[in-house]
């Protein structure tokens, strides 16, 4: 037996189908019992809920091989599917993080057992920066420390 | 297990003397974390939410921390008991409004774990009162343990993996919950959650997103997670906590001395309507227990009293009144209830005197 026909709101089963033709484009949209009473009383409601749905679902561009998720999913939800997700997303996601978060570089602690090669990065940057200051004011004694720490740093990332 | 242990049960937020300060009722650190190779649990199947449940709950109640640990499964809690979870800020009302969440709450209340949220696992620490270093080694230390047994979803780049983009990196949500009535008699409230906002701060009411300040309360929390370390965050949030503070004391002092008497009346009267009603209504009781906060402050009354008026904010909620009760209550019965715990927890109190601090 084939699956049943879901809702195209809720994703329930389907037990109102609805086929559309207008200048020769055929649309068909399916609908549970509870989304297709939610769409109004009379027929004109219920198409209109139609074309509602068939404008806001597009067919989606990018599929998460782990998990199915789709960037259609994405863009309705606002959540992901799985970790894996985020390298499937990534490019597309890019400009968002970049919105909600000014960044798109970890600099913080990894899990437990792991090297924080973020943390790391972001310290060797700033350790290098702090040189470059301390030898511009002549401050030897903290310009030797923070050159060991950069080479200490840099030797760390080398091995990973 | 039941959620009336968790009542019943003292702690250091309801209970402790000297747990409590002014202005800062508690700080709390939050970190999203997820199993690898799994969909995240708004995309998972009930098979998988079941299999990570189980995974999570047998590791965390592994840790010593969580010996002797409360764990419930929202499917199995009655719709009282997961509301007194929520009010008690235990568990969020997303997970209490799903099936297949559960929540690892420690004998003293100070951590618990979010299974099946938005995320595998919400670690989450609180303590009264201003401790963010605490609060975070604490958290820190349950990250490292958890990490250590369950394989979590992490990349080089963009740090810990979260189901919604405005948690990935640290997954860390620092924040503090802090009582500001004089910047709001003073009117200068919307001024001040208008800097904190242009500066990356979120500014909510009393139980989070989109809930109303009842008794001049508010959570303060950072709003990125991503391209700065968990210390950056921590400092932020740090300094704007200690301004904060600064600047209510501030407010309090010019509202007292401007006021003069009618400071002191004000409070008094809240006392008074607090011993004497029949019918309390929450945000009634929490606007007038804001007064009694603030005159334990300000040595209108005794600090030793303000433990008290932080269990009644508690345990005024509409839940937890019902959950004392034993039964579900009308609008009327919970008022009625409610007036008469707040009535026996203020007999003893002594006469609201003008302000010290």
């Amino acid at each position: 037996m084939s699956n049943p026909l879901k809702c195209s709101v809720c994703d329930a089963v389907a037990t109102v189908h609805l086929t559309q033709i207008v200048q020769g484009k055929v649309t068909k949209v399916d609908f549970c019992e509870a989304c297709a009473a939610k769409g109004g009383a009379g027929d004109a409601a219920v198409f209109k809920l139609a074309d509602a749905v068939n404008a806001v679902t597009p067919a989606p561009a990018i599929t998460c091989p782990q998990c199915g998720f789709t960037d259609v999913e994405f863009r309705r939800r606002g959540r992901l599917g799985c970790p894996s997700c985020w390298q499937v997303f990534g490019v597309a996601l890019g400009g968002l993080l970049t919105k909600v978060q000014h960044e798109i570089q970890h600099v913080g602690r990894a899990p437990a057992g792991t090297v924080p090669v973020g943390q790391l990065r972001h310290r060797l940057l700033a350790a290098q920066q702090e040189l470059t200051a301390a030898i511009a004011a002549e401050d030897y004694e903290t310009a030797a420390k923070l050159r060991d720490e950069v080479a200490r740093i840099a030797t760390q990332l080398d091995t990973l | 297990m039941s959620v009336q242990e968790i009542l019943a049960d003292e702690n250091e937020l309801t209970h402790l003397l000297g747990a409590q300060q002014a202005v800062v009722l508690s700080t709390r650190v939050r970190l999203a974390r997820n199993l690898e190779g799994f969909p995240f649990p708004g995309w998972a199947k009930p098979a998988h939410r079941k299999e990570i449940a189980e995974r999570c709950i047998e590791a965390l109640t592994q840790l010593p921390r969580f010996r002797k640990s409360h764990v419930f499964k929202m499917g199995d809690l009655p719709d009282l008991d997961r509301a007194v979870l929520v009010e008690r800020h235990l568990v969020s009302k997303e997970l209490a409004s799903g099936k297949s969440g559960a929540a690892v709450i420690s004998r003293d209340q100070t951590c618990s774990v979010m299974v099946n949220e938005e995320d595998h696992l919400r670690i989450q620490v609180v303590k009264a009162g201003w401790h963010l270093r605490g609060t975070w080694n604490i958290a820190e230390q349950l990250d490292d343990a958890i990490g250590a047994t369950l394989g979590i979803a992490f990349s080089d780049q963009l740090g810990f993996l979260t189901a919604c983009p405005t948690n990935v990196g640290t997954g860390l949500r620092a924040s503090a919950m802090v009582h500001l009535p004089g910047l709001c008699l003073a009117g200068h409230i919307e001024k001040v959650t208008r800097a904190l906002s242009q500066d990356g701060l979120a500014v909510r009411g009393w139980l989070g997103e989109g809930t109303e300040a009842a008794g001049n309360i508010f959570q303060i929390s950072n709003q990125q997670t991503l391209g700065l370390s968990e210390d950056a965050i921590l400092r932020h949030l740090g300094g704007w906590v200690k301004t904060l503070v600064d600047q209510e004391w501030n407010a309090r002092r010019k509202v007292a001395q401007e006021e003069g008497e009618r400071f002191v009346d004000r409070l008094s009267r809240s006392l008074g309507l607090l011993r004497h009603a029949r019918l309390l209504t929450s945000a009634e009781s929490m606007n007038m227990l804001s007064h009694l906060r603030l005159a334990c402050d300000m040595g209108c009354l005794p600090e030793e009293r303000r433990h008290v008026v932080d269990r009644l904010m508690i345990e005024g909620q509409p839940a937890h009144v019902q959950a004392r009760q034993g039964a579900e209550l009308d609008s009327d019965g919970r008022d009625r209830r409610r007036a008469t715990a707040v009535r026996e927890a203020l007999r003893d109190f002594p006469e609201v005197g003008s302000p010290t601090a």
